[in-house]
């Protein structure tokens, strides 16, 4: 067959993949009827025939060439994007998650080192008083103080302030999570620097008498989700950055992505909990309730994380 | 799958579940800058947009017994809003949109695994969670930068932890046959030997020979045309003034538009319906493959 003819005959066919790529790349996919689309994958089907066939044909370069692209285009009509899978979800967060945390190494090491520096930045700032104007800055400190000089209950605007806590946060998480990255060494910068400024934050309040109570008043309810969201957050980071150091015999590229499937679960239970404490510190917090009730809000948000991290947790023989 | 071929420039070949090769273009920094950037604007535009909507939503507020919930809300939704368009506006586009976001569109360039299937959602929030890396300045330029040029389908760390690159997905112009009208083309295609059977890469020369002489002048024609049509010229036996150009073109013509003895190489036409070509199958109607004019070549070039 001779190439002109061979063309005269495609020519309506690759027109027509091409007008329905159109079709499937636009917004009417979801209402193209069945016909079109086995009709559009016969067409691909075809497509592929003409290129394999192409160096047999003989056709010319710029031909195959434009063959090449069709097949491209329309492949990635046919294979689309799957999308998140919600069906798993749950066995995701509440079963596997919790089950890889507990025998997580960097899990342990991000927990050590937040609450080591936070625990020691808060002494030194409670037994020396420019520690913590070396850390913090003056210009924060004297905002702080001035923030918790009154009582800080102010019952309006709930929403207003649980929004800007999602997003001020939620974006310090998964800023520690993507600065992980590099090497572990990024989020164990962001996650040292955070804990010195939390733990210094708190020394400094705790030594200020008038300022102690309204202090704890507000940071007592939302503390538990709050910081243990960083932890996790830092210690998703890590595992990504690690998993560049010890490949466990894969190349380095082959050993990220696995961590990173893996990290990304961990990322969510994170978020999630800084929802909640965005949640608990924009409603709650601020208002007239009781110190008792806080307390109680505490307890108990620290019991369903003891819960989570270890009876869920726990190993199982059955997996 | 792709496949181990050692790859010397940014197209990469991919092979489908069809068993078909086909390839891509890698999208550089050249082109994904701009989507970028694109999408920034984008983003700016609509938080602009949607951010004097509430300005008036709370105006109304102040003036009504709720004001100060129907601020506080409004409020919040927009900071809402910036927290989601900042941090996942990428990875829900390129979720629900197949691997592309607007700007990505706008610049025709898509996101697919390295093995050149689609990404999933996990995938498409990860690469995009993880830019703010990418955008760290080192001395001379972004680390995304420097990361995509270390490896050979330009992926900044992002793309590299989640196993995706970005190709080019151009629409191209179909390039038909050149046909020639010129009466002295003709004639000279009527001149070479009937039994001549062009190899493979001589035809891959004419086609890309005749499609792109229209940018050169009279003299470069000739000037290129010669290394490949003098021998032929002596060959057919042509006489010594014969246009060199033409008689490329010639050849062309004969090869690509006008009727040449050969088998037809596909018997059965790819474009069958499963239902026909089962029919054909059925009737054996098939015919048994012709003896190929390459092979008669052989044998007249032997005697």
């Amino acid at each position: 067959m001779k190439v002109s003819e061979l063309l005269e005959s495609r020519r309506s066919n690759w027109s027509e993949l091409e007008r329905l790529c159109g079709t499937m790349e636009g917004s009417s996919r979801r209402k193209a009827p069945a016909r079109t689309l086995t009709r559009f994958s016969t067409l691909y089907r075809a497509a592929c025939a003409d290129l394999a066939l192409a160096d047999a044909y003989q056709l010319p370069p710029g031909m195959v060439h434009y063959l090449h692209q069709l097949v491209g285009r329309a492949h990635n009509q046919l294979y689309r994007t799957r999308t998140f899978d919600t069906a798993t979800w749950h066995q995701e967060l509440l079963v596997k998650v919790p089950q890889r945390l507990y025998a997580d190494n960097s899990l342990r090491l991000a927990f050590c080192i937040f609450w080591g520096v936070f625990l020691l930045a808060m002494l030194m700032a409670y037994t020396s008083p420019p520690f913590a104007r070396q850390v913090l800055g003056s210009i924060f400190l004297e905002k702080l103080e001035e923030d918790f000089s009154k009582s800080v209950v102010n019952p309006g605007f709930g929403s207003a302030k649980a929004a800007f806590y999602i997003m001020h946060n939620t974006g310090i998480g998964l800023k520690c999570f993507a600065f992980g990255l590099l090497f572990g060494i990024g989020g164990l910068y962001m996650t040292i620097s955070n804990a010195a400024m939390l733990g210094a934050a708190f020394g400094h309040m705790a030594r200020l008498p008038g300022h102690r109570d309204h202090f704890f008043h507000f940071v007592t309810a939302h503390g538990p989700f709050e910081l243990t969201a960083i932890v996790l957050s830092a210690a998703a980071g890590m595992r990504l950055g690690f998993a560049l150091v010890e490949t466990k015999g894969y190349t380095r590229a082959a050993s990220l992505r696995r961590a990173a499937g893996q990290a990304m679960p961990t990322m969510c239970a994170a978020m999630l909990m800084f929802l909640l404490a965005a949640l608990i510190e924009g409603f709650l917090s601020p208002s007239a309730a009781p110190y008792e009730l806080k307390a109680a809000v505490a307890v108990v948000s620290a019991g369903i994380l003891m819960y989570y991290f270890v009876i869920l947790g726990y190993p199982r023989e059955s997996g | 799958m792709a496949r181990e071929v050692p790859q010397f420039d940014t197209s990469i070949e991919i092979v489908t579940p069809e068993n078909i090769a086909f390839r891509y273009r890698v999208a550089g920094p050249f082109r994904r800058l701009p989507a970028y950037l694109l999408d920034l604007l984008i983003r700016l535009g609509v938080f602009v947009g949607i951010f004097m909507i509430f300005m008036l939503l709370s105006c109304l507020g102040v003036l009504t017994p709720l004001g100060n919930f129907v601020t506080s809300l409004a409020y919040g939704a927009t900071l809402v809003l910036w927290f989601a368009m900042s941090w996942f506006y990428g990875g829900l586009f390129e979720t629900y949109w197949n691997g592309q976001t607007p700007g990505k569109r706008i610049m025709q360039v898509r996101v697919l695994t390295v093995t050149g299937q689609p990404i999933d959602g996990m995938q498409a929030v990860l690469r995009n969670v993880l830019r703010v890396v990418d955008m760290q300045p080192l001395v001379l330029c972004q680390l995304g930068l420097l990361a995509s040029m270390l490896n050979d389908r330009f992926q900044r760390l992002g793309d590299l932890a989640c196993g995706t690159m970005v190709v080019v997905e151009e629409k191209q112009w179909f390039h038909d046959v050149v046909r020639s009208g010129d009466p002295e083309v003709i004639r000279l295609a009527g001149l070479v030997p009937a039994a001549f059977l062009p190899s493979r890469s001589l035809t891959r020369a004419l086609a890309m020979y005749v499609q792109r002489r229209g940018a050169f002048s009279v003299g470069r024609r000739f000037e290129i045309a010669r290394h490949l049509a003098e021998p032929l010229r002596r060959r057919f036996d042509l006489p010594a003034d014969t246009n060199l150009d033409l008689l490329l073109c010639g050849l062309y013509h004969r090869t690509f538009v006008t009727e040449r003895q050969e088998q037809p190489i596909a018997t059965g036409s790819p474009f069958l319906e499963p239902a026909e070509a089962m029919a054909q199958l059925d009737h054996g109607a098939v015919p048994p493959p012709a003896p190929t004019v390459a092979m008669n070549n052989v044998v007249e070039d032997g005697r």
